[in-house]
């Protein structure tokens, strides 16, 4: 089935107003994405009136379809995609890519998608005591995102020449690889699914469920800068902030929103910076923060792989499920993949004319909670992270297990994510890595990268252990509902988008039951 | 591409003391054999400069103070001239010393930079179709389209 075009989304940009901004709503959502935009949905079609605020840019399918990475990501990523988590001790600088659009990450994701696991729900609904967190009771919502946002099944001939190499090199460790699922309609292969579908393929939220929302009378308003939560009487009252500025893209024109309740969707880099600023004391708010630590490596073969011709990620293993590991293909833009070859000059130059021999593999740990989110001098948070030793032996088991996999499918020469290190030859060459080396490595050089931070708001069953209600609502603050991947109270192990959607339904549905006890207490 | 209604912030973060410091460093990493014309090595630091400055302040003055510190940075290794004064043979020596060093900041600032320059650079269409890439065109999707889909 063929891409249908986009429907066009009606959005205010904020950075086009000259006057300030006030409104009178019933429900005011903080962020676009995965979170903000499913909760916008639900309370739309209940007969809510509601105003969706991003901070980021409104920019359509075909614009962003037709931008090259490096102009998709300063535009659509936080921080040009040049967002950290500061390492702290034996940790590696693992970079971070967050979405800062109307749709957020879901712009910018793979479009992989996974449920929860079942072992993640149990440590949820049992040790953790949050009851509503059983396969059974979230299976539904699941169901009904998967069928908005068109989740299916990646076919086989979607895979590239570098994936099928993969799949072989899995196959020569006795791992089999499975077929992703993934949110698409009418996926052409281009495999650059991370700098927003070329193609209007990728049924991200504001191709999916922001459009809905729209038709249902939600207001999406762009470029809008939430800077406070407006409380009084120990409930959320609205919220204020400023447009940012057409010009110089600093914040300006001044908007406050009345409403009856608030939801946080600001993600886990910024819904805690938001709880602060406004006054929200919990210790948990920032902490927690899981990142799924993630490495890949390059894998040069005789043959042309042309691993750009294909899905950006067809494949995974959860074989290492036990073992906190997840195996996944992937590829990018070839020159966001040229970026991270080792070598400088010539030698670097070198492996870039051989980029259609080359094949890349990845994966990801299932991390603890390592992370911290901070306010400091700007307006972007400080995010630091302390890798556990366990994680930090994940991670090198993930790098080893890739390189066999690499050299098992007949890779001539391997690139691996370690600072400074040329490319190796042999699988004996990857033993620096093992558990017994004589001069084990220092995680500071391993080259990482997270795409999904979770939990730095964290949901509970009881005010000391964390920031939000089995519900989404604060423990501090009444009306005022915290929904998107921070809530999330332990790492998950796959890709968050689908998780994050799937939670974000169960509790937009339980607001909406809600709402009319929500409205009186405002009222009150 | 596709005209933008969203129009971009009107931001510079490099000065002018910093674009021949950043076009020697993107010489020295992509054209030690004079394989970029000077025209194209200048404005790629325009390239540069507008992908760095929809960064936060706290981000792009990280990265100006990494490129003082590159400027500099021969200092360390006992050349007492700036970064852009060395040859390219000597800049490319000289970051390969950066890139191995176990003073586990300077790799750091090899690393940043040449992510982004290297991203930027080979985004051109001309080195693109140089490396082999075929563009936007694509084959393998073709075998999942009904047959009367490829037919047409």
């Amino acid at each position: 089935m063929s891409a249908p075009s986009p429907e066009r989304l009606d959005v205010i940009r904020g950075r086009e107003q000259a006057r300030r901004f006030t409104a009178d709503v019933d429900v005011v959502i903080v962020g676009s994405g995965a979170g903000g935009s499913v909760v916008a949905r639900e309370l739309a079609r209940d007969g809510r009136s509601v105003l969706v605020l991003e901070e980021g840019g409104h920019y359509t399918p075909q614009e962003y379809g037709a931008l090259p990475p490096s102009q998709a990501f300063r535009r659509l990523a936080r921080e040009a995609g040049m967002s950290v988590a500061l390492g702290m001790g034996d940790t590696p600088l693992i970079s971070l890519l967050a979405g800062k659009c109307v749709g957020g990450s879901s712009v910018l994701t793979g479009a992989v998608c996974f449920r929860i696991p079942d072992e993640v729900l149990h440590t949820w609904s049992g040790p953790l005591g949050l009851e509503n967190m059983t396969a059974e009771h979230v299976e539904p919502y699941f169901a009904e995102v998967e069928h908005i946002c068109h989740v299916e099944t990646v076919p086989d001939q979607m895979r590239s020449r570098a994936t099928e190499l993969f799949v072989k090199g899995a196959a020569s460790q006795g791992v089999e690889m499975k077929s992703m699922k993934r949110n698409t309609r009418g996926c052409k292969g281009a495999a650059r699914c991370n700098f927003g579908c070329p193609n209007g393929a990728k049924m991200s939220v504001d191709i999916s469920f922001l459009p809905d929302a729209s038709r249902h009378g939600t207001t999406i308003v762009s470029d809008a800068r939430v800077e406070r939560i407006d409380t009084a009487g120990g409930r959320a009252r609205g919220v204020r902030g400023r447009f940012l500025d057409g010009v110089t893209g600093e914040p300006n024109v001044p908007f406050e929103i009345r409403a009856k309740v608030v939801v946080v969707a600001c993600g886990s880099m910024h819904t805690p910076l938001l709880l602060r600023k406004s006054g929200l004391s919990s210790p948990h708010i920032g902490r927690h923060l899981t990142l799924h630590p993630a490495v890949r490596i390059g894998a040069l073969f005789d043959e042309e792989v042309d691993g750009w011709d294909g899905a950006l990620q067809s494949v995974y293993t959860d074989h290492y499920w036990d073992e906190g590991i997840w195996i996944n293909g992937v590829y990018s833009a070839v020159n966001v993949l040229a970026a991270a070859f080792p070598g400088i000059g010539p030698e670097h130059r070198r492996l870039v004319k051989k980029i259609p021999n080359l094949a890349f593999f990845g994966g990801m740990v299932h991390d603890d909670g390592g992370g911290q989110v901070r306010r400091w001098i700007s307006r972007e948070p400080l995010i630091t992270y302390k890798m556990i030793a366990r994680d930090k032996a994940r991670l090198l088991k993930t790098i080893r297990i890739l390189g066999k996999m690499a050299f098992g499918a007949g890779a001539r020469e391997v690139m691996l994510p370690v600072f400074g290190m040329g490319t190796i030859k042999s699988e004996k060459e990857l033993d620096f890595l093992a558990p017994d080396a004589v001069n084990p490595i220092h995680a500071g050089r391993i080259e990482c990268m997270a795409f999904h931070p979770l939990g730095s708001a964290k949901m509970s069953t009881t005010r000391e252990a964390g920031v939000v209600k089995p519900t989404g609502e604060t423990w501090d603050v009444e009306n005022l509902f915290v929904i998107d991947g921070s809530i999330l109270p332990t790492s998950i192990g796959v890709n968050s988008q689908l998780p994050i959607m799937g939670i974000s339904m169960m509790l937009a549905r339980g607001l909406v039951a809600n709402f009319e006890h929500h409205a009186r207490r405002a009222r009150g | 591409m596709v005209p933008l209604v969203t129009k971009d912030f009107r931001r510079t973060t490099l000065k002018p003391r910093h674009r021949p410091l950043v076009r020697a460093l993107a010489e020295a990493l992509f054209s030690p054999n004079g394989e970029a014309t000077p025209e194209r090595l200048d404005t790629f630091v325009d390239d540069v400069d507008a992908f760095l400055s929809p960064a936060s302040k706290t981000l792009r003055f990280g990265l100006v103070m990494m490129l003082h510190v590159l400027r500099w940075s021969p200092i360390f290794f006992g050349r007492f001239r700036l970064f852009e004064d060395l040859t390219v043979d000597e800049r490319v020596t000289h970051l390969e010393r950066l890139d191995h060093s176990k003073v586990k900041q300077l790799p750091l600032i090899v690393v940043a930079y040449k992510t982004v320059l290297t991203m930027l650079f080979y985004e051109d269409e001309d080195e693109l179709r140089g490396l082999g890439y075929p563009g936007a065109e694509r084959k393998r999707y073709l075998n999942v389209l009904p047959p009367a889909k490829v037919a047409s």
